[in-house]
């Protein structure tokens, strides 16, 4: 376990050798969440109502803030690895004494953890100026625990995604077509409570929901039931993407062809 | 039991073949062509525990693959291999305590922060205890002379600087082997010496077998007692450095540049002019060094005018490699 908590602490400190760049990047939050202000504050007034769907604007606003936060701040691994694949540095993760799926988790949460932090304090605070103040603070451990879960199915699809490279040439267009199921079936750029019920039900019996709209959704609705429904949601698909990642691992390893060298 | 036993062993990859042009793309498109690439034929060999192995070939000899497959890295498709009586595809994070690995085209160490933080890293990855980890970076730094290195980002290192980080790195954890794979590519004479000095007593006081592979007949000659050279994924050659220096590495080449224009009938006894430039400023010469004693060709050429330059270096790799089959073909 001090191995990969130390891998970890090496790829956050790792992360923070750059603070500006981080900056910079956190501050894309700040144009995301301008533009989606705008967007609902025009459909809320023309609609002439204070909640749509159950949700008010201020709740819309802080549901985007934390799915941006987990699009932001997901690992990046997909890419990370199948550069690693291509270039030939894999070969040094291989021959070390862990496990190649728990280091790579332990990379991702270290470059993951400042990142979240930062975009969620600097779109918080802009949200909070325009919209108003976050959810009260006792709603917020019903969010932390899917936030958790969440990143985890990310992982697990990033990293799937990444051993493509094992056998595959490229894996952008693999990343592309997740990160278009993420944003739509995901409820990234709307929360799923606005689609029609038959494809709500679609979207919520795939993973992608777990992954966004299921915390994001309880930070501003915190609810008992919700919470249930979308953590055993997500300890089920953990089941099975972690299943397929162990797979997929030790069959990928016999087909693997280092370039370079 | 040898440190390495290798009986054997094959390597195939398969890799997509496409011809130039669009139509050959769409095509590749609906049918992809495959070439079969054979990177290790058949290869059999052993190693003894402690001892310097140079594992020498020209680009894409199958020298790299086989690293990998010692390591663990890399599945073969057939063949029987032992790295420390394990079976490395097997047996990979097991044997990973026992052997250290540097890949000389491949930094381990983390670009953007100092060497100290990867050395600390691997101190916690090989389970070592924090007071161990710190005696032995010291140990390491001084015998790399890296003390003044280990605190600044890695970015900001020579390539030699940086060499000699990894390599001591790969140290960290008291491996009973060393898989060195081509650690001097890309470095200046000085650099070259540098780290092979440092490896070659790393090795004899810590009684660390060395696999080092490398293109640089150099490499060879001050590390190791035993070589072979591989190419095309066999081997071609094997034994005692001293012998293949006695048969094969006796050619030396020279290349000179002068102040003047030298005399067009230029010419140094015992040795075989190769090139002269247009402009009759420099010369390229090679010449045997069982016939012709060095300073005498030193004295020649210092004689025939006033020097610029001058470098002398091995046969490259490939032109041993050529004599090996000229004679192997003349004895069959």
């Amino acid at each position: 376990m001090n191995k990969y908590l130390a891998i970890f602490k090496i790829n956050l400190l790792n992360s923070l050798a750059y603070p500006a760049e981080m900056a910079t990047r956190s501050g894309m939050i700040l144009i995301f969440m301008t533009v989606f202000f705008q967007l609902w504050h025009v459909t809320y007034g023309d609609s002439g109502t204070q909640v749509l769907n159950g949700l008010t604007l201020q709740n819309i606003m802080w549901y985007l803030l934390l799915a941006e936060t987990i699009e932001l701040g997901r690992p990046r691994l997909a890419r990370v690895i199948s550069e690693q694949v291509k270039d030939g540095s894999i070969a040094y993760l291989l021959n070390k004494p862990y496990n190649f799926l728990l280091y790579q988790l332990s990379i991702g949460m270290g470059e993951s953890l400042p990142r979240m932090g930062l975009l969620f304090i600097v779109g918080g605070t802009l949200v909070w100026i325009m919209a108003g103040p976050p959810p009260q603070l006792q709603n917020w451990p019903l969010a932390a625990i899917p936030l958790v879960g969440a990143w985890l199915l990310h992982f697990c699809f990033n990293c799937l995604i990444g051993l493509a490279a094992f056998v595959a040439e490229e894996v952008a267009p693999f990343e592309w077509i997740y990160q278009k199921f993420v944003f739509i079936l995901g409820g990234m750029l709307v929360p799923l409570d606005f689609y029609p019920v038959w494809l709500q039900a679609v979207a919520k019996s795939l993973p992608f929901a777990y992954m966004m709209y299921g915390p994001a959704s309880l930070f501003v609705r915190p609810d008992l039931q919700l919470f249930v429904q979308i953590v055993s949601g997500q300890i089920l698909w953990l089941a099975v993407l972690g299943g397929l990642l162990v797979l997929a691992f030790s069959r990928g390893m016999r087909r693997l062809a280092i370039n370079g060298g | 039991m040898p440190a390495i036993h290798v009986s054997n062993l094959t390597k195939t990859f398969r890799t997509k073949h496409k011809a130039a042009g669009l139509g050959a793309s769409l095509r590749s498109l609906v049918k992809p062509q495959y070439t079969t690439v054979e990177a290790v034929r058949g290869l059999s060999f052993e190693m003894e525990s402690g001892e310097l192995l140079g594992f020498i070939g020209p680009n894409g000899a199958g020298k790299s693959t086989t690293i990998k497959i010692l390591t663990g890295i890399l599945f073969p498709n057939a063949g029987d291999v032992q790295v420390l009586g394990y079976t490395p595809w097997k047996q990979r994070r097991q044997l990973a305590y026992s052997i250290g690995t540097v890949f000389g085209q491949r930094p381990q160490l983390w670009y953007h922060l100092p060497a100290i933080d990867t050395f600390t890293l691997f101190g916690k990855i090989y389970e070592l205890d924090d007071l161990e980890t710190k005696k032995r970076i010291a140990y390491l730094a001084e015998a790399f002379e890296i003390e003044d290195l280990l605190e600044i980002p890695v970015r900001k290192l020579s390539l030699g600087q940086r060499m000699r980080c990894e390599v001591a790195a790969s140290l960290l954890h008291k491996p009973r082997l060393l898989l060195l794979d081509e650690p001097s590519i890309g470095l200046d004479v000085v650099a070259k010496q540098h780290i092979r000095d440092a490896i070659r007593e790393m090795a004899a006081q810590e009684n660390v077998g060395v696999l080092l592979t490398s293109h640089d007949a150099g490499d060879l000659e001050a590390l190791c007692k035993r070589v072979i050279i591989i190419n095309h994924g066999q081997i071609v050659y094997q034994d005692k450095v001293s012998v293949l220096k006695r048969s094969y590495l006796t050619w030396k080449l020279v290349e000179v540049r002068y102040a003047q224009q030298i005399n067009p009938d230029f010419h140094v006894e015992g040795t075989k002019i190769l090139k002269v430039s247009k402009d009759h400023y420099a010369v390229k010469l090679r010449f045997d060094t069982l016939q012709t004693p060095v300073e005498n060709v030193m004295a020649h050429l210092s004689a025939a005018g006033t020097l610029l330059d001058i470098t002398v270096s091995d046969p490259p790799l490939e032109e041993v490699i050529a004599a090996i089959y000229e004679k192997a073909e003349r004895n069959e």
